[in-house]
């Protein structure tokens, strides 16, 4: 998805490299120079859902709140018309960022974690420039750190990212149960992790949140390693999380080995979309703002469409 | 001494790699950092794991067997005299298949190809046999491996061109059978067509068409210099409903498959013969443009309207026929509790939206129903109420004729428990989420014809709507479509189906406001409608059928002029021929360009049905495909190689004689690999026993 779009067709914006922001570390000014550049280039905010945005007149039927009532329709047509908007109030939103040890992984200068931690910490600067209220959750195999909506956490929001560490080997499940039970009001829920389990099991893991009525949003985060598997000589490989070794010649397996990992988003991609939930692989190499963009374009588009 | 095959010799260079990756990889061990190996583990542990070269003996067994496994690959042979003898020229077996699809009409391609097919029957010589099979989307034999010239010329005069479009594969498929049956050394089968693209499916799996060994095919190509051609495109009708009567906005469109712009090609729409309106058309060449007529009104049964482009070189494809015949309604009848007419408002509302179909709405409270309602109608919605016994019954009776039965089972739905197998479970208690959160929608059946119209992404959310009530289910038998977050079914259908009678669905909430906000949704709507479509198991009646379609007979309802009727029904072809139905599940198959009207002898005029039959429209392009291809397609080889191998081979028995020595060399390395594996298990004991 992230390559539909060339950097050069976009007059006006411009994208930066993810190892340069990596670089920075002061996390509020990445989220600002990425976000503001990107909504100066697309002259107009994408919208996440909250907005006050007028949607259509609906006739008036018996029971409706005659205050919603659209009076100077009526002055003009002399029927009874409602108006209605796409959302009423501001709107809670989180990011669920996965800080298991596989999301330490970075073969180009910039790990899976740093990479992800700069999507949430934009994502949340720019939520929060809507005057909506922003929340965080980071979780391994259980909840690590958890910061309740509110429209004044964006300070500890950003600073708690700056503080995490990856530790533990991670499992989807429990925490997310957890969190289903943290998150009482509906929302739109960012879910950022490397997904390594069954998608059935991811599924099972995320639904209970869908259920609850939340809008999710899933960025599946992988380097470019682990999409293209560009390694040339036979080693044992160790796996991060278990500490785990098996031998591998790259060469023999390296095809097959792309076609898992494309199944497995493909598996991801379609069971998400049994259960509405927006599913975006996101690959480290490439520039933030431009995977940004591309995504909430495409988001855009399809919010028109419904 | 040669070889078939030298090329997999190549196969030899392969011996060096278990060398070299010993020599390059003895020393090394890497650690590489890798966040999971959770796809690494599904590849098969053999490809993962290096092997390496512990003994120089059971290297130079694979190798040796890896060798010889080659060389048998490789098929070595001894040259003798025997094999350069060439076989016998024998008589011949033809299959001369003649396209008679509707293409043909164009310019001379008819005249070309009779001539053609005249020619290949004169070129027999004496003791050889043909098969004349006439193709178009089937394929048929006009005349089965005769000697006698006579025949097949006599078979051959008789041929005309159908509405049919051209399809190889099946008359391909056909020659090949009838050459398999032949005992004649020498198999030919003369292709005469005009090689349209469209006849030849190139996606694997659907034309796979295997000739028998050693059989020709000879291409005749009767397409000769630039085509053009003005084609009509199947038309789409709007319906609006206007003052109690029906009408329809006809758009229809032009294709130009010629190479040259066409300005103002007038489209003439007729209305049962009569022109009612002529439009001009410009198209781009290889492109299409569409008009739209003005609306007529729909004022009787079996409209018939055609629209029409003048006469060209291709003259099948310039018409296309429909029919419209007025809509008709479909009839519900809502129960709803003596006094509460008010809580169907959502209900009846929804249902008075929609064209297709139209709903006639009636209320009932449950004492008001009488068997004259139930007669007329085709869906029963019982809108929470306390369903009485002799109600109970008479619904049933109206369910095993055909109803569909729709029970919202609110707060004060009640049902006869001795009638519990009506229904796919009895309405329970209730259950109140008014103080806990409330209940969502879940675990839809979305393969189910009720929710397809959901599957896709952004289709209508149900998780959208709150349910702070249900009912449980007792004694719970049919099939569940979904369910509230709770597991507790939300939509029920009843399973058990007898023959012939209608669906019953029992939905576990109220269709109002008080136990959800369901009718507030946007789903609202299109989930009431696809139930009462359902329910009423509505189908829309096609306004146009293409040549070769296979119907089901029209079936009349009784009751409307069709009760008193006895006999079968027939058919009145467009050219006025009468073909017989039979009368049980029968079929019939359209054979003609034009309208059919159907009827049951013995039955009013009034009731008959007409059926409009059009050409298959994708013939009229008449892009042409290399004969090449398909000749290769179906052979495996170039046709310019045919002839040689055809001629020039020996026998299949003396060439597996003359190779017989690959199968000691496959044994050998088979030989080698088994002490192979002895060796290495052995070794393998002996390397635990000392670990």
């Amino acid at each position: 998805m992230h390559n539909q779009i060339q950097p050069g067709g976009l007059a006006g914006a411009r994208f930066v490299d993810p190892v340069v922001l990596a670089r920075v570390g002061n996390l509020e000014l990445i989220a600002r120079s990425v976000v503001d550049g990107f909504i100066n280039g697309m002259h107009r905010s994408p919208y996440f859902g909250a907005s006050v945005d007028f949607a259509e007149h609906r006739g008036y039927t018996p029971g409706d709140d005659i205050r919603r009532v659209d009076w100077k329709l009526y002055g003009r047509t002399d029927r009874f018309y409602i108006k209605e908007y796409e959302a009423d109030t501001n709107a809670n939103f989180a990011c669920l960022l996965d800080v298991s040890k596989s999301m330490a992984f970075g073969s180009r200068g910039v790990t899976k974690l740093q990479y992800a931690r700069i999507l949430a910490a934009c994502l949340t600067y720019m939520v929060h420039r809507q005057r909506d209220r922003v929340g965080f959750a980071a979780f391994d195999d259980d909840l690590v750190e958890f910061v309740p909506c509110s429209a004044k956490h964006l300070d500890v929001t950003l600073h708690v990212l700056d503080r995490l560490k990856p530790s533990k080997p991670g499992a989807l499940a429990p925490p997310m149960k957890k969190l289903a039970e943290h998150f009482a009001r509906r929302g739109l829920l960012v879910l950022i992790s490397d997904l390594y389990e069954d998608p059935q099991a991811v599924l099972e893991a995320v639904a209970p949140l869908r259920f609850r009525g939340h809008d999710m949003i899933v960025f599946h985060v992988l380097d470019a390693a682990e999409i293209e598997f560009d390694y040339d000589q036979a080693s044992a490989f160790e796996d991060l999380e278990s500490g785990e070794q098996i031998p591998v010649v790259p060469e023999a397996l390296a095809e097959q080995y792309r076609l898992l990992v494309r199944e497995h988003s493909e598996a991801l991609r379609s069971k998400f979309s049994e259960l509405r939930i927006d599913y975006a692989l996101l690959n480290t190499s490439a520039p933030l703002d431009h995977a940004l963009f591309s995504y909430l374009s495409m988001r855009e588009q399809m919010s028109r469409v419904r | 001494m040669g070889f078939v095959a030298p090329i997999v010799l190549a196969g030899l260079g392969a011996l060096a790699i278990p060398v070299l990756i010993h020599l390059i990889q003895r020393e090394r061990k890497r650690v590489v950092e890798f966040p999971s190996l959770m796809f690494l583990r599904k590849i098969p542990y053999q490809s993962v794991r290096r092997r390496r070269v512990r003994n120089w003996l059971l290297l130079a067994l694979r190798l040796a067997a890896l060798a010889l496994i080659v060389l048998a690959f490789a098929r070595p042979f001894f040259r003798r005299s025997e094999l350069a003898a060439a076989a016998q020229n024998g008589a011949r077996e033809a299959v001369i298949l003649v396209d008679t699809s509707y293409s043909m009409e164009y310019g001379d391609r008819w005249a070309t190809a009779k001539t053609a097919a005249t020619d290949a029957i004169r070129g027999l010589g004496p003791g050889d046999r043909a098969s004349l099979v006439l193709f178009s989307s089937g394929a048929d034999v006009a005349v089965r491996s005769a000697a006698d010239r006579g025949r097949l010329e006599s078979g051959l005069a008789s041929a005309v061109t159908g509405p049919g479009a051209t399809r190889y594969a099946p008359a391909l498929k056909l020659a090949g059978s009838l050459l398999g049956e032949s005992a004649l050394p020498r198999r030919e089968i003369i292709l005469i067509t005009d090689f349209q693209r469209r006849g030849w499916d190139q996606t694997p799996g659907r034309d796979d068409v295997k000739l028998p060994e050693r059989t020709t095919l000879t291409p005749v190509n009767v397409a000769a210099g630039e085509t053009a051609n003005l084609s009509v495109t199947p038309v789409s009708l709007q319906r609006t409903r206007f003052e109690n009567h029906d009408r329809v906005v006809v758009t229809a469109g032009v294709v130009n498959h010629g190479p040259r712009p066409v300005t103002r090609a007038a489209l003439a729409l007729e209305i049962d013969g009569n022109v009612i309106q002529s439009l001009p058309a410009d198209v781009a060449p290889g492109g299409s443009s569409s008009v739209t007529f003005g609306p007529f009104t729909v004022a009787s049964r079996n409209m018939r309207g055609t629209v029409r482009l003048p006469a060209d070189a291709l003259v099948r494809d310039n018409v296309f026929h429909f029919v419209v015949s007025p809509s008709e309604p479909v009839h519900a009848l809502v129960v709803n509790r003596g006094g509460a007419e008010r809580e169907a408002l959502y209900l009846s509302r929804a249902l008075a939206i929609g064209e297709s179909p139209r709903v006639e709405l009636t209320s009932r409270t449950p004492t008001t129903v009488t068997d004259a309602d139930l007669r007329q109608t085709s869906v029963v919605l019982l809108n929470d109420i306390q369903a009485p016994d002799d109600l109970v019954d008479r619904l049933r009776r109206f369910v095993a004729a055909g109803g569909g039965l729709f029970v919202a089972a609110g707060p004060h739905a009640t049902w006869p428990a001795a009638a519990a197998a009506a229904l796919p479970g009895l309405p329970g208690d209730p259950v109140d989420r008014t103080t806990t959160t409330p209940s969502r929608l879940g675990g839809l059946e979305y393969s189910h014809p009720v929710f397809e119209l959901f599957r896709a992404p952004r289709t209508g959310d149900f998780s959208a709507a709150r349910f702070y009530g249900y009912r449980g289910v007792l004694q719970p038998t049919g099939q569940v479509l979904a369910r509230f977050d709770d597991g507790t079914p939300a939509l029920m259908e009843g399973k058990d189906r007898a023959a012939g009678a209608g669906r019953v669905l029992m939905w576990t909430s109220t269709l109002d406001l008080e136990w959800n906000d369901l009718a507030v949704k946007p789903v609202f709507l299109p989930f009431i409608h696809t139930v009462t479509k359902y329910l009423a198991d509505f189908t829309d009646a096609p306004a146009s059928l293409t040549v070769g379609q296979v119907i089901p007979a029209p079936r009349k309802a009784s009751g409307k002029g069709g009760a008193g009727a006895r006999g079968g029904t027939i058919a009145i072809a467009p050219s006025g021929g009468r073909v017989a139905v039979e009368t049980e599940d029968g079929a019939l198959e359209l054979a003609e360009q034009g309208f059919y009207d159907v009827r049951t002898q013995g039955a009013a005029a009034d009731s008959a049905t007409t059926l409009a039959s059009n050409v298959d429209l994708s013939e009229s392009d008449l892009a042409a495909l290399d004969p090449r291809e398909l000749a290769a397609a179906v052979a495996g080889r170039l046709p310019g190689s045919t002839g040689a191998l055809a001629d020039g081979r020996p026998s299949d028995e003396a060439q597996a004689q003359a190779q017989r020595l690959w199968w000691y060399l496959l044994v050998a390395g088979g030989l080698l690999l088994a002490a192979e594996t002895l060796l290495s298990n052995r070794l393998s004991q002996n390397g635990a026993r000392v670990s």
